[in-house]
């Protein structure tokens, strides 16, 4: 009897454990598999969908013209009932013009300026002239402020500095240029908006790549995999190896070559250093997301040369 | 009673302990979802080399001219990208202390060689090296050499197939020499010497006067030997050339003309052809029992022929199909399979093919559309390639790993050929500066 009970207690005991392995392993396996799919299939995407966006980019390149005139536009509507267009204006001596007289008429016709991209900038070259030099003239007469803004687009700064400005109104002047630097923001990026809403969303095609933490982390360690081979038979390499990586993104010890293979051993052997050479010179991967850590303290890799001739 | 339980236990055991097992295992095939890494390009790798540390003032030149040498080699090679000195950050090392990695690391180094170059009390010079791994500071490699000073260059060429080598995995072939045949004069009225010279051109030595007429020169694979076509007084004749001796021989005694000859992979046979009237056919000759043995009976025009690197196989040129067509058969004779068939020109002939000393490609000159290509065909015919294309481009040898062909280019004009290297893969395509014009490379095996 008493045999039997020791017996029973062993079965339980290693039953115990096993189940708790099976499960406690089973658990960790199920998770890494779950996101290693979509690797393979974003890399392919990613090539044709970025030189798509590329291709696509180059075609329109004319649209930087019209980033003239939308500068000018959004300006005006964003700055241009809050504060005076000549600060925002002060960007470029030949946008002001156009927002200080067409602002509150074209305002609620954005689609205009891209149809007219092309007489938007005829125009003021020949209102260049009247416009700054009405819009000098009368804002001179008015106030000493836009003066220096005109001077220089980007200088905002520098205006602070000078006597005219300090001796007249503090808060007054904090608050212009408050207002200046928010219009040329917003034109900045209104412009880069519209050239890119077109164009750039093909492209935005990279968010999937930088999405998943896998395609940023295999793009990462690409960069510092170099290794050159000659031979028609590339592509029958493959070298395996695991990563752990710690929190901060460093690797921890180092890489395990757990698989070499192809046609010639000491090919693939050097193969495999280069690979561990790549993974450890190219940490830390600190844009690897921390709340999963879970999911890419270990990674296992494989190394191949595919594409190489 | 007590034995019962007691297996059972152990039964138990080696069950649970099977379980486990397999649980591991069915964890690793779970994990089989790996991710897959393949390189964003053809990159070479990037190296730094400082100049080889002097042992004393006398030395100073041979440091620089080692690294020199070294640098020039891995360049060349199209595998390795030597980073500019300019962009060192520690430029004085001291060859026995541990390398600060971290001065390499920022100029992304992945490799660092260090050496030291150093005048013994004999008289020889002393040459170390270390090849790193800048990314754990590991050592990859290290040997030091002792060789007369005159030699300074051979040892370059040593250390630099052994960084070639450990960081690609392949044998290296700097080591080694390239005998050609050296072209002066007027086009009309060409001197054509037979040369020797390093494979990056340095070291150029003649072994010809320049008298007659000189083709097709080929290294002996075992000895210091090279065979070659004269034209002397009477019929061109194929010729033995001890390097070393100066000693020169005719092979065999043939009525006619003789020519195309190339040694077997054992050293030990010429194999060659013979001209019989209009027609000529391939003879083998043991240069040991000077037995002469035909190969081909045909019609036509066989030559060309080039051993497997394994002596079975024997790749050879012939016209017994209307056009000059690559064939291949066994070294003993017998039936030949015709593998070229240039499907993109009915009208392309191939002609000079050799076989790789790897055994898997056989380089051939491809003639076709007023052009002259250098290209690759694998042995049963399969996987043509064309490596290099132009107004005329002649005659491949392979480099003793098979990794790079060297081959020569004719302009065309008042101009004479140049030779030029090509990897198998179709880059890194770069000019052999010799002295002057050069034509019908060939590579020897690797001297050391």
């Amino acid at each position: 009897m008493k045999v039997d009970r020791t017996l029973i207690a062993s079965i339980t005991l290693h039953v115990l454990v096993l189940g708790w392995g099976l499960i406690s392993f089973a658990a960790r396996s199920f998770e890494v598999p779950e996101e290693s799919l979509p690797v393979d299939i974003i890399t392919t995407d990613q090539l044709a969908k970025m030189t798509a966006g590329i291709k696509n980019g180059e075609k329109d390149k004319p649209k930087p013209l019209v980033e003239k005139v939308a500068e000018a536009k959004p300006i005006d509507e964003a700055v241009g009932k809050v504060t005076e267009k000549e600060i925002t204006t002060s960007t470029a001596p030949q946008p002001p013009p156009k927002p200080v007289e067409k602002p509150v008429e074209k305002k609620p016709d954005p689609p205009k300026q891209e149809t007219k991209p092309k007489e938007a900038e005829k125009k003021p070259d020949p209102a260049k002239v009247d416009p700054i030099a009405e819009a000098l003239k009368s804002e001179d007469a008015k106030k000493p402020k836009p003066k220096p803004t005109p001077q220089e687009a980007k200088a905002a700064p520098p205006q602070p500095p000078k006597p005219k400005q300090e001796r007249v109104f503090d808060q007054s002047k904090i608050a212009q240029l408050l207002d200046k630097r928010d219009p040329t923001r917003q034109s900045l990026t209104g412009a880069a908006l519209n050239s890119n809403a077109a164009l750039g969303l093909h492209t935005g095609n990279s968010q999937a790549i930088v999405a998943t933490w896998k395609g940023a982390f295999v793009a990462a360690v690409r960069r510092c995999f170099t290794f050159p081979y000659n031979g028609q038979d590339a592509d029958q390499f493959e070298v395996d190896l695991d990563i752990n990586l710690n929190q901060d993104g460093t690797v921890a010890g180092q890489p395990a070559i757990v698989g070499v293979r192809g046609p010639s051993r000491s090919v693939g052997n050097a193969m495999a250093e280069s690979a561990r050479r790549a993974v450890e010179q190219c940490q830390a991967y600190a844009f690897l997301p921390k709340a999963q850590y879970d999911t890419w303290k270990y990674i296992p890799m494989t190394f191949g040369l595919k594409d190489l001739l | 009673m007590s034995k019962a339980p007691f297996v059972d236990r152990r039964r138990f055991m080696m069950v649970t302990g099977g379980l486990a097992v397999a649980t591991l295992g069915s964890r690793s095939a779970l994990a089989q979802g790996r991710i897959r890494v393949d390189p964003n390009s053809f990159q070479p790798i990037p190296i730094a080399i400082p100049n080889f540390v002097s042992g004393g003032p006398a030395d100073g030149d041979a440091g620089a001219g080692v690294t020199q040498v070294i640098t020039n080699n891995l360049k060349r090679s199209g595998l390795f990208a030597p980073i500019d000195q300019a962009a060192f950050i520690e430029r004085n090392i001291n060859f026995d202390a541990m390398p600060n990695f971290q001065n390499w690391k920022t100029i992304n180094a992945q490799a660092l060689v260090t050496g030291r170059i150093a005048r013994q009390g004999d008289g020889r010079l002393k040459a170390e090296f270390r090849l790193w791994d800048v990314t754990s500071g590991q050592p990859l490699a290290g040997q030091q050499y002792f060789t007369a000073p005159e030699y300074w260059r051979r040892i370059a060429h040593i250390i630099s197939d052994q960084i070639y080598e450990r960081m690609t995995g392949e044998k290296g072939y700097f080591d080694s020499r390239v005998v050609f045949v050296d072209e002066s004069g007027a086009a009309e009225r060409r001197v054509k010497r037979l040369a020797i010279m390093d494979q990056d051109g340095a070291n150029v030595h003649y072994l010809t006067k320049g008298s007659d007429l000189v083709l097709t020169p080929r290294f002996s694979p075992s000895s210091q030997e090279i065979t070659y076509m004269e034209f002397g007084q009477g019929d061109p004749r194929v010729y033995l050339y001890n390097i070393e001796t100066g000693q020169r021989e005719i092979v065999g005694n043939f009525p006619g003309m003789s020519f195309s000859p190339r040694f077997s992979p054992d050293g030990q046979r010429i194999i060659m052809s013979l001209q019989q009237g209009g027609n000529s056919n391939l003879f083998v000759m043991d240069l040991r029992s000077k037995s002469t043995t035909r190969l081909t009976d045909t019609p036509a025009i066989d030559t060309s022929p080039s051993y497997s690197p394994d002596g079975s196989q024997i790749c050879f040129e012939s016209d017994r199909g209307g056009r000059p067509q690559i064939y291949v058969m066994s070294a003993n004779g017998g039936p030949a399979q015709r593998i070229s068939f240039a499907k993109d020109d009915v009208n392309a002939s191939y002609s000079t093919p050799v076989w790789s000393p790897r055994g898997d490609y056989i380089a051939f000159t491809r003639q076709g559309g007023g052009q002259f290509a250098i290209g690759l065909i694998k042995p049963d015919g399969s996987d043509e390639r064309i490596l290099t294309s132009g107004f005329h481009n002649e005659g491949p040898t392979f480099a003793p790993n098979g990794r790079v062909l060297m081959f020569f280019r004719d302009p065309g004009g008042n101009a004479g050929p140049s030779l030029y290297t090509i990897d198998v893969s179709g880059r890194n395509e770069l000019r052999v500066p010799t002295p002057g014009y050069a034509s019908d490379p060939a590579w020897s095996p690797l001297l050391s």
